[in-house]
């Protein structure tokens, strides 16, 4: 008999626990199916285009303000940039495509953006994390110098990244615009999103107008904590942390407020 | 048990907010059958979602403490990549059963066979239905939620259905809407009717019936804008589609049915009477006719129901024994042989009794057609076109100035008249409708009306018989 409905906490967080753990499975297999390397391809496929990126940068010898190595300059910047992109990317419209899951009364839609930003979230740290080690290993650029602050940045872009997702997935469900402009502004915001620059290199007053974008700390503080004794980084997780919290109040809200009006299928 | 506390649900449209719940309450205990009735749009899927928890109502409060299926609805929620086995490990693991035990009975209950291991987009509509609802059945709810079961086409499947749910758990507590009073009627213990956003409880079918055929009644029916067919049977055969879609038409004939059932042969035939007079083309119920009115030993009557049902396409071999059992032939009157259509042209296929009525009435301007004239029409050789020229014919010509009747009786008997009967002559005729209506509203001749409009094209008429309508 399925269960009569429970309202202590431990009850919830079973059938959450419950709930994620079916639509994480769901998602993989409708997303990467069964065929060729089937779900490997959740971090082949960020792999590739950082590969790409950095084989790109390295042949054009880009210019970034600093002596780095291009190599470690691409892989720190475009894993985040990947990190934090796709999420919203995942999310928006995510909804539509699900709304007759929402028949079953303990999947809300929450859960169907948490599912998604997992998926986003493991695929980017686990692209990160092997070709980090990847490059240490073939001796390209050297350990982090300090892990933890690596760790930390990684989890606050993601947090951010997850905050923007939820609230843009939300937003897009009544207003079709928010699809319409993400795909500009996501090309738009990676020139100035920290990833092929470092904001010491920049002159001043651009430094400060950059330095508005929450996403540039993060990065920044990732190179800070990957080679910091080599560059000059400027960062403020304050700031980072302050406007993700916002974000995910405003995240929350609209989240209420949409599920308010879904009707499903 | 469930309680829905003044529960109200709007949804925006374009035009402003729509409110499909206005302060409903009930409540539902286990064991409780909920049968509700209610036409199309009147928010029974709606109400079944609310108290699914999967929407949430505008105001009110539903609570719930016993387990509550989601809406078992037919058609499928599913990721239509996914094969049939992903989808029933998803189901399981959301709630907490185990995949294996539940994989078993569907591959037993639903009979995919190897199409359970296919991506479920490669299902065929009765398969994914079967897979539906077998997963439906593998959790084990207090309450299930039921959104129009009957829709499930193969009849040997429907009756499994019927089986695991109605007999397997017939001590849960259901919520039950369909379009058919009849399924709801043999399948609860308690009604419920929804309209107007209100919902009124029952706890007699009968009761709850009856308000529900006079709120039919009082609603507008589904009119369908004659469209010109040049062959009948394409256009019986839409026809047909559109009186089922009728809720007020299909309200008839189920109560005629029952009627019919048990053998209240007059009450039966005062509802196919009622039904035909809304949609004259839907034949079989002209064979119901028929049977019913052979039944009080109205011969004449019933041999013009068999021969229209023939004339509209009713097998000739499943009626002729009725219809040979009760023509009187003699003589003077031997058998005559039964006309039915070939699926040429409109003009050259038989006549039935709304044909004969609608022709008398554009000749002659009668509004009612004595049964025996018909059927001496019906019993003789020809098609629609050689009826009009030998009414023309008998009748010298088109009554000069005449105005159209403004409803006619298509269906013998005291049936009351049929004021969209013009479309019937639209359709009929190859007219197109507007342009008919238009130009009879003028005033203008009817038979200057019709060719004006594109009708009459190319049938066969004597030209005297028009002409002499001018020189008369």
């Amino acid at each position: 008999m399925a269960s009569v409905p429970q309202h202590s906490l431990i009850a919830s967080l079973k059938v959450q626990r419950r709930v994620l753990a079916a639509l994480l499975v769901r998602e993989l297999l409708t997303r990467y199916g069964r065929h060729n390397i089937g779900f490997l391809w959740l971090f082949v496929e960020p792999m590739i285009f950082t590969l790409g990126v950095t084989a790109l940068w390295t042949a054009t010898k880009s210019v970034h303000g600093s002596d780095l190595p291009i190599v470690a300059f691409a892989l720190t910047g475009y894993s985040s940039v990947l990190l934090w992109r796709n999420m919203p990317g995942r999310c928006i419209g995510a909804l539509m495509g699900n709304l007759a899951l929402m028949s079953h009364r303990n999947i809300r839609a929450l859960d169907i953006y948490a599912a998604r930003i997992i998926i986003e979230f493991a695929g980017a740290t686990i692209s990160f994390f092997s070709l980090s080690l990847m490059f240490i290993l073939g001796g390209w650029i050297s350990p982090p110098e300090d892990f933890l602050t690596v760790a930390a940045a990684w989890l606050l872009t993601a947090w951010f990244g997850a905050a923007l997702a939820i609230a843009l997935g939300a937003l897009s469900h009544e207003y079709e615009l928010v699809d319409k402009l993400w795909h500009p502004a996501s090309y738009l915001l990676f020139p100035l999103s920290g990833a092929a620059f470092l904001v010491s290199a920049l002159p001043p007053l651009a430094r400060e107008i950059v330095l508005y974008i929450p996403v540039v700390h993060g990065v920044e503080m990732v190179r800070d904590g990957y080679f910091g004794s080599k560059v000059e980084a400027i960062y403020d997780p304050g700031y980072l942390i302050t406007c993700s919290l916002v974000l995910t109040v405003i995240a929350l809200i609209a989240t209420r407020w949409v599920e308010k009006r879904l009707t499903p299928q | 048990m469930i309680t829905v506390d003044r529960v109200s649900k709007e949804y925006r449209t374009r035009t402003g907010p729509k409110r499909v719940l206005d302060d409903v309450s009930f409540t539902l205990e286990k064991g409780e059958r909920l049968g509700v009735l209610g036409r199309n749009g009147a928010g029974k899927s709606t109400l079944i979602r609310l108290v699914s928890g999967a929407e949430r109502p505008t105001s009110g409060r539903i609570t719930r403490t016993m387990s509550v299926s989601w809406p078992l609805a037919f058609g499928g929620a599913f990721q239509s990549q996914l094969t049939g086995v992903d989808n029933v490990r998803f189901i399981s693991r959301l709630y907490a059963q185990d995949p294996d035990h539940n994989l078993a009975f569907v591959e037993e209950f639903a009979e995919l066979g190897q199409y359970l291991r296919e991506p479920v987009m490669h299902y065929s509509s009765g398969m994914r239905a079967r897979l539906a609802f077998a997963i439906s059945m593998i959790i084990e709810f207090d309450c299930f939620l039921i959104d129009e079961v009957a829709a499930v086409g193969d009849a040997r499947f429907h009756e499994r259905c019927n089986y695991e749910l109605f007999d397997k758990r017939g001590d849960r507590a259901m919520m039950i809407i369909s379009h058919d009073p009849g399924y709801l009627r043999d399948h609860c213990n308690r009604w419920a009717l929804i309209d107007a956003g209100q919902l009124t409880p029952f706890d007699d079918f009968e009761a709850a019936h009856d308000h529900f055929l006079a709120k039919m009644r009082v609603g507008e029916t589904v009119r369908a804008v004659a469209q010109p067919f040049s062959r009948r049977m394409a256009a019986i055969d839409s026809l047909r589609r559109v009186a089922h879609e009728d809720e007020q038409f299909m309200a008839l004939v189920r109560q005629a049915d029952a009627a019919r059932d048990r053998h209240d042969w007059a009450e039966a035939e005062s509802g196919y009477t009622a039904a035909l007079n809304l949609h004259p083309y839907e034949r079989s119920y002209w064979a119901q006719l028929g049977h019913v009115a052979r039944e009080q030993g109205r011969l004449v009557r019933a041999e013009i129901a068999y021969r229209t049902a023939c004339a509209f396409g009713e097998p000739v071999r499943l009626l002729a024994p009725f219809i040979a059992a009760i023509e009187q032939a003699d003589s003077v009157n031997p058998h005559a042989p039964i006309a039915s259509p070939d699926g040429g042209d409109t003009r050259r296929q038989p006549a039935g009794y709304p044909d004969l009525a609608v022709m008398t009435a554009l000749a002659t301007g009668h509004d009612r057609l004595a049964d025996d004239t018909a059927l001496a029409m019906l019993r003789r050789p020809g098609a629609v076109e050689d009826v009009l020229a030998r009414m023309l014919e008998e009748h010298g010509g088109p009554t000069p100035r005449l105005t159209l009747p403004g409803a006619i009786a298509v269906v013998p008997g005291d049936a009351p008249k049929r004021p969209e009967w013009r479309e019937d002559l639209a359709r009929l005729t190859g007219a197109r409708q507007e342009e008919l209506l238009a130009a009879l509203a003028l005033g203008e001749e009817p038979f200057a009306a019709l060719r004006r409009a594109g009708g009459l094209d190319g049938w066969a008429i004597p030209e005297n018989a028009l002409t002499g309508a001018v020189s008369a």
